[in-house]
């Protein structure tokens, strides 16, 4: 055999074994390529199917359509007022302060919360988050009823520290299978007077809530729960009632969590939406940065409900702005002295009549809240 | 020897080019129809060219309520893309296969709020997805499961 018929040899083999590989190639892409155009590819052969694997299951989603997208990064501004406070004067002999009376204020203040997902798989969405929220009181006209000078350490506190709320949450929803659905929040919150030096760890407040709920539908879920909450300004542990809605034409719709939240929805498009509703705001704000009154174990218990409209709307892709403005009504500013730094639980009247050492009252002035969000997918 | 020599020579770039095509193909496992874990679609995955395309094959409810006809892409950024059906519509878009069960640089088109998102998808056995959207990093995103369907002949 000479070398050209080894040549021809190699070449025609070569040829066969390329020809081949791409002959089991192009096979592949004839598979893999769509035959048929979108026009003309009949669809209702994919109404009958079937789990490959047959211990698959379905679970339900977090979400409904046409609520609001979640905010995974939030920062705002909140202002409130002009109004006036009414304050009490200490009592349960701690013989500090003096009532005051007419005093006009504004409070005002920046808000950032982000939530981020830990874990996002079909049977278990696990969410972390952190807030910081503050409020600072621009006090304008102080009159004292006795020396007309402030006297009230908790005015002078409220002026010369302001408020802020700083913590950490978490958020698991558990499917249990394509309708019922387990959602828990936790969270813990330092809130008081404090600034960079923050406060013991043991002033921490601790809320909860668990839901056991039902999405029959693409546009309905609803749940009911018990929490452990601080937004009556005490702690409180109350039922609560999740419901979302969306109508058939995806125009409105409900956002409630009652009792904390609950607002109706107008949705323009999927990138304009309009709430109407209320939110109840609230928290237990230690007293804690001045020294002489420290030692007191003294709490605010704030509570607000904010009756509003918010305007929400996708500014750029994923960056959303929301506008809200409403009336603030004051539902409780009084406040507390806890017996060896123990909780108080009145619920609401039923289980303890302790007076509060302080009954302050707000009048209600128009607010508005503007913020920058990133949402989820 | 020469012989010899030159099957070596075949056998060598036969075995070459047989694993560029295993290469190839092994990013066409995901290929495919497969079902988000909402329930609310079917997505059937292709290969055009060496991407991978997800398109809508199949609607929980397919009719809009108002209009009464099939669901058009009406949350759709450009106007004049909102009459398009999305029955057919490609919701995944441009995956490249990276090897080791993933498959990268492409993106997820949510019809529910006509926004796109940055996607990867991952294979973590033969008949599950994971779907992770995100927005910029990956930590801002969510993560669904899609499963493998079979279509069942009439």
């Amino acid at each position: 055999m000479n070398y050209f018929h080894l040549y021809k040899r190699a070449t025609i083999t070569a040829c066969f074994l390329i020809s081949f590989l791409a002959s089991a190639n192009a096979q592949t892409d004839t598979a893999t390529t769509p035959k048929k155009t979108t026009e003309d590819e009949d669809f209702s052969m994919y109404d009958e199917v079937g789990f490959v694997d047959q211990s698959a299951k379905r679970y339900c989603s977090p979400k409904i359509e046409g609520l609001s997208p979640a905010k995974l990064i939030s920062l705002g501004f909140d202002f409130q007022g002009p109004y006036k406070m009414t304050l009490d004067t200490f009592n349960n002999n701690i013989n500090q302060g003096s009532p005051e009376n007419g005093i006009s204020t504004v409070t005002s203040g920046a808000r950032f919360s982000c939530n981020i997902p830990v874990v996002s798989k079909t049977s278990l969405v696990w969410q972390m988050g952190a807030n910081y929220w503050e409020s600072g009181y621009n006090i304008t006209n102080q009159t004292t009823a006795a020396s007309g000078y402030v006297e009230n350490p908790m005015l002078k506190s409220l002026q010369s520290n302001g408020l802020r709320t700083m913590g950490v949450n978490t958020t698991l929803f558990k499917p249990l299978n394509d309708k019922n659905f387990l959602l828990f929040q936790g969270s813990a919150d330092m809130s008081g007077d404090y600034d960079w030096n923050l406060m013991p760890a043991k002033f921490m407040k601790y809320s909860a809530a668990l839901i056991y709920g039902k999405r029959p539908s693409e546009k309905k879920q609803w749940g009911l729960g018990l929490s452990r909450t601080y937004r009556a300004g005490e702690l409180n542990y109350i039922p609560i009632l999740l419901f979302n809605y969306t109508d058939a034409a995806n125009k409105w719709g409900t956002e409630i969590l009652f009792p904390a939240r609950a607002h109706v929805r107008r949705t323009i498009n999927s990138r304009n939406m309009i709430f109407a509703g209320y939110e109840l705001e609230g928290q237990s704000y230690r007293l804690y940065r001045m020294e002489s009154i420290r030692n007191q174990d003294l709490e605010i218990r704030r509570a607000e409900i904010r009756l509003r409209l918010v305007y929400e709307f996708s500014l750029k892709d994923f960056l959303w702005m929301s506008i809200q403005a409403g009336y603030r009504i004051n539902y409780r500013y009084d406040v507390d002295r806890l017996n060896n730094g123990e909780e108080i639980f009145r619920a609401f009247g039923l289980l303890s009549k302790e007076p509060y050492i302080m009954k302050n009252t707000l009048t209600n002035p128009f607010y508005f809240n503007i913020s920058l969000n990133l949402v989820s997918p | 020897m020469k012989k010899l020599l030159l099957i070596a020579i075949i056998a060598f770039f036969g075995t070459i080019l047989s694993s560029f095509v295993y290469q190839d193909n092994a990013g066409d496992r995901l290929i495919g129809v497969w079902e988000p874990s909402n329930g609310r679609a079917r997505v059937k995955v292709e290969k055009i060219g060496a991407k991978y395309y997800g398109k809508i094959v199949w609607l929980k409810e397919a009719i809009d309520p108002v209009t009464k006809q099939p669901k058009v892409d009406k949350n759709n950024p450009d106007p004049n893309l909102q009459n398009i059906p999305l029955k057919g519509f490609r919701m995944l878009k441009d995956f490249i296969y990276a090897g080791k069960d993933e498959w990268n640089e492409g993106t997820i088109y949510d019809p529910l709020n006509g926004s796109t998102y940055s996607c990867t998808i991952k294979m973590t056995d033969k008949n599950s997805l994971e779907i992770r959207g995100y927005i910029g990093v990956s930590a801002l995103g969510r993560t669904d499961i899609w499963k493998r369907l079979e279509v069942k002949k009439k």
